[in-house]
């Protein structure tokens, strides 16, 4: 996988190319701002870039431009967009459209889920943090939402990060066919039609996510 | 010259007691005493407090002079008349007190020339100042030389100069004589030119010289009067003449020394009240003795009596009705004015009026429309009746009277310049409505001062704001960061080492404890000041009920407002959320968040027991003080049972 690093702070930055490598992948260039980060999408066309949402010159939301720029001009490009807070306007709507992550940045500690969900992101897939998911989900702000149960809320969790159900059942000790049995209850009692591909799986979570959202 | 002029004045008077019948009456004695004396005092004082205007010295000189002629008159009276040849050189006293009299007009006049300010009327005057000088000096010789008898009764006495023949003084004589004369009416010309050209504080000298001056008359025609009635002159007429004699070197040294300068026109005015008044007195004193005398007979002293008493119960009345006719007749732009400025502070002891009317009022009574009233302010600075500050540089033709309370300056009056003519006028009406000025000035000062307390207020809040930014972005940017790439280099010492030895599981549980911490600081960083709050109102109170147990229903306008009311509104909602939580046993809440009147109006309802008070030191106060603080406010609603509504309206977004 040829990764490309976009974060304003050196140690961070280094931390992160030393993080890609040692797990055997090619960080083509690490940049500190998103001027150098758009020349060096153009310039090396990588699987994946990630990117710091705060850069200079002025820190709020660069990250989040960036992406929107690559999704347009560099579609093949997978994005993981690293955030220290949770609060991710915008995020949400990048990631209904697949190859877009959005993590907190102390994900990157746990680093066989962190490298499993860039590799996933670099495949056109989705990942979104369990915390932003949490946030999403845990207003209660619905009642279909107060309708499911504590363990099927879990799975929604889990698929609104973008895994599929071999996952699921690996992360919560499950087998297979009981995940799939409570991702089935769960798209039943959202009234979302069931599919089996995995990424139109987050996309109707998001979706209702997003609708819940709007209608506050 | 004062000294000298002490001297020769005590001798002289020793010299006249010693003369006896020879010498002059204690009256006349009085008189020229009275001036010499006048005319010295006034001159020394001049003399030493403005030496550089030579009318002090000339005053000197004519109380000198005075003194001088009166000596050699005292000197020749003793020594010829009363005990010939006790004394040597009598023939100069002769001399001097017949011959020296151009002396007696040389100073007066030279005081016409130069008053008030001691210098010419102009330049153009100067060859005609030296000619007049001149005169006299040659006058004063040629009367001191000239071969003529003296007058009695010294007809045989030769005077101790060389006499110079008729044929030879008649010409220069007559010349400078009429030169003398001349410059005389010169003085009197140049009087007039000054008093035509001069304005403020110089026409109010020349009026002090005027008032001084027109006593004169008056003793002349008190003289008349007293000869009419008694025959002769007698004290009235001596009395009448020191004070004219004496009053005109007073008011050349308050018109020099500008003391008091502005009194002359309540001079005038008290001149002709108590003129009237005794005049008045006098006339019903007549009419009261002569008509209860033709009554009940002459020689009775009821008639007196009677009338001293009806004087007596007049006296009080008739001053008051004086002084008001003089007001009406003679100063009726006074007169009106205070009675504008009564009428006002009728009004305001009775509520009808405002303080802050003070400076209009002062406008009108005054007849300046742009009459302007300034407030000073302890901290030196000068405002209007709205508390604005203004630059007090008094324009073109405007000048400024200030009011002060003992030392402390309380306002400025900036009016029209003319008004400086009227110090009277300016004086009595600014006084009478200085209670006004000093009570609006203190209600300028108070609402200033709140203005400044709470701007000084929003600063401070808005600037906690600010710091709560910059600290969530320290947390996030610095330390949270810090600790990542802490993480991620112990991640990377564990992966060269061999798993499930002992350091790396250290490793792995240190690498655990570090994601806490940033758990940790993430979540204080949202306690400061939530990320969300970037993203406008609604995102960050989407995301604030999306943390909390309780159903919350969140209606919140997307429109964004300026980024201390969102902040300000943020917290109140999350005070009340948590107040909701805590205390309420609330289980739905709705909050939101929308555009009211052009302001924003935040509020959170639940449906909990209700019965809450934001009580001082509460978390709902701090939030309170601080929409205040930006201009806004807090009601909370909470009857017992029927839950609780906190709202906060800001003025504008």
């Amino acid at each position: 996988m040829r990764v490309v690093i976009a974060e304003d702070q050196a140690l961070l930055r280094e931390g992160l190319g030393r993080l890609f490598r040692d797990a055997g992948h090619e960080v083509t260039d690490a940049v500190a701002d998103a001027d150098r980060l758009r020349a060096a999408i153009s310039a090396r066309e990588p699987d994946l870039a990630v990117v710091d949402v705060r850069m200079p010159p002025p820190f709020s939301d660069e990250g989040i431009r960036a992406a929107r720029w690559i999704r347009d001009a560099h579609p093949s490009v997978g994005v993981l967009v690293l955030s220290q807070h949770v609060e991710a306007a915008g995020a949400v709507g990048l990631v209904s459209q697949g190859g877009f992550g959005y993590l907190l940045k102390d994900r990157v500690l746990d680093v066989a889920d962190f490298l499993e969900a860039a590799e996933r992101v670099a495949k056109g897939g989705s990942a979104l943090d369990p915390q932003v998911v949490a946030s999403l989900v845990g207003g209660d702000s619905d009642d279909a939402l107060r309708a499911l149960t504590k363990r099927e809320k879990e799975v929604l969790s889990l698929m609104a990060e973008g895994l599929t159900n071999n996952a699921i059942a690996r992360r919560l000790v499950l087998t297979e066919r009981t995940v799939e049995g409570h991702v089935r209850s769960v798209l039943m009692k959202l009234d979302l039609p069931e599919n089996a591909d995995a990424h139109r799986r987050v996309l109707a979570v998001i979706a209702y996510l997003r609708a819940v959202e709007a209608t506050g | 010259m004062a000294s000298v002029t002490v001297i020769a004045f005590a001798f002289a008077a020793v010299l006249n007691e010693r003369a006896g019948s020879y010498g002059i009456g204690i009256w006349e004695l009085l008189a020229w005493s009275m001036a010499t004396i006048a005319s010295t005092g006034v001159g020394l004082l001049l003399a030493t407090r403005r030496r550089t205007n030579p009318i002090g010295w000339l005053l000197l000189a004519n109380g000198a002079i005075i003194a001088t002629m009166g000596l050699a008159e005292s000197y020749a009276d003793y020594a010829i008349l009363a005990n010939p040849g006790a004394l040597p050189g009598a023939s100069w006293g002769v001399l001097f007190g017949q011959r020296a009299w151009p002396l007696l007009f040389a100073a007066i006049t030279a005081i016409a020339w130069i008053f008030p300010d001691g210098r010419l009327p102009s330049p153009r005057w100067r060859p005609y100042a030296i000619a007049g000088a001149a005169s006299y000096a040659i006058l004063l010789l040629v009367s001191l030389l000239a071969a003529e008898r003296f007058e009695e009764p010294f007809v045989g006495q030769s005077s101790p100069l060389p006499e110079l023949p008729e044929s030879v003084v008649a010409i220069p004589f007559m010349i400078s004589g009429l030169g003398a004369l001349a410059t005389l009416f010169g003085g009197a010309l140049a009087m007039r030119t000054r008093l035509k050209r001069s304005a403020g504080i110089e026409r109010l000298q020349f009026r002090w010289l005027a008032y001084a001056a027109a006593l004169i008359p008056a003793a002349v025609a008190t003289c008349l009067i007293e000869i009419e009635i008694s025959g002769n002159d007698g004290s009235a007429t001596t009395v009448a003449l020191v004070v004219a004699l004496t009053a005109v070197p007073i008011a050349i040294g308050v018109a020099v020394m500008r003391y008091r300068l502005y009194e002359i026109d309540r001079l005038i005015n008290r001149t002709l009240v108590y003129a009237g008044l005794t005049a008045g007195l006098a006339a019903a004193f007549a009419a009261v003795s002569l008509g209860l005398g033709l009554a009940i007979g002459s020689g009775s002293t009821l008639p007196t009596a009677v009338a001293t008493l009806i004087v007596a119960l007049l006296f009080g009345p008739l001053r008051a009705r004086m002084q008001l006719l003089v007001d009406r007749r003679f100063n009726r732009a006074r007169y009106e004015g205070l009675r504008m400025v009564e009428g006002f502070l009728a009004d305001l002891r009775a509520g009808r009026a405002a303080p802050e009317q003070v400076g209009a009022v002062l406008a009108g009574a005054l007849g300046d429309s742009e009459l302007e009233l300034l407030f000073s302010l302890p901290d030196g600075t000068e405002v209007d009746t709205n508390g604005r500050v203004v630059e007090s540089a008094a324009g073109d033709g405007r000048a400024r009277t200030p009011v002060r309370r003992g030392e402390l300056p309380l306002a400025a009056v900036v009016h029209d310049e003319a008004l400086g003519q009227r110090p009277d006028l300016l004086e009595s009406v600014i006084g009478a409505a200085g209670l006004a000025i000093e009570i609006a000035r203190l209600r300028v000062e108070v609402r200033r001062q709140l203005a400044e307390v709470e701007e000084s207020r929003e600063r401070i809040v808005t600037a906690g704001y600010e710091e709560r930014r910059r600290l969530e972005r320290d947390l996030h940017d610095g330390a949270q960061q810090r600790l990542v790439s802490i993480g991620l280099a112990l991640r990377h010492l564990q992966g060269q080492l061999p798993a499930e030895t002992e350091q790396a599981e250290i490793l792995d549980s240190t690498v655990g404890e570090v994601s806490r911490a940033i758990a940790e600081l993430r979540e204080l960083a949202r306690g400061v000041r939530p990320a969300g709050l970037d993203d406008g109102l609604a995102t960050a109170l989407q995301a604030l009920a999306s943390r909390s147990r309780l159903r919350i229903k969140v209606e919140a306008t997307g429109e964004r407002f300026e980024e201390r009311f969102e902040t300000a509104a943020y917290f109140v909602a999350s005070e009340a959320l948590a107040n909701a939580a805590k205390h309420a046993n609330a289980s739905h809440v709705a909050v939101t968040a929308r555009r009211h009147n052009g302001g924003l109006v935040v509020s959170v309802r639940d449906d909990g027991v209700g019965g809450a008070a934001p009580s001082p030191g509460s978390g709902l106060a701090g939030i309170s003080d601080r929409v205040a603080a930006l201009g806004g406010s807090v009601t909370v609603a909470s009857p017992t049972g029927k839950g609780t509504l906190v709202t906060a309206e800001f003025p504008c977004g």
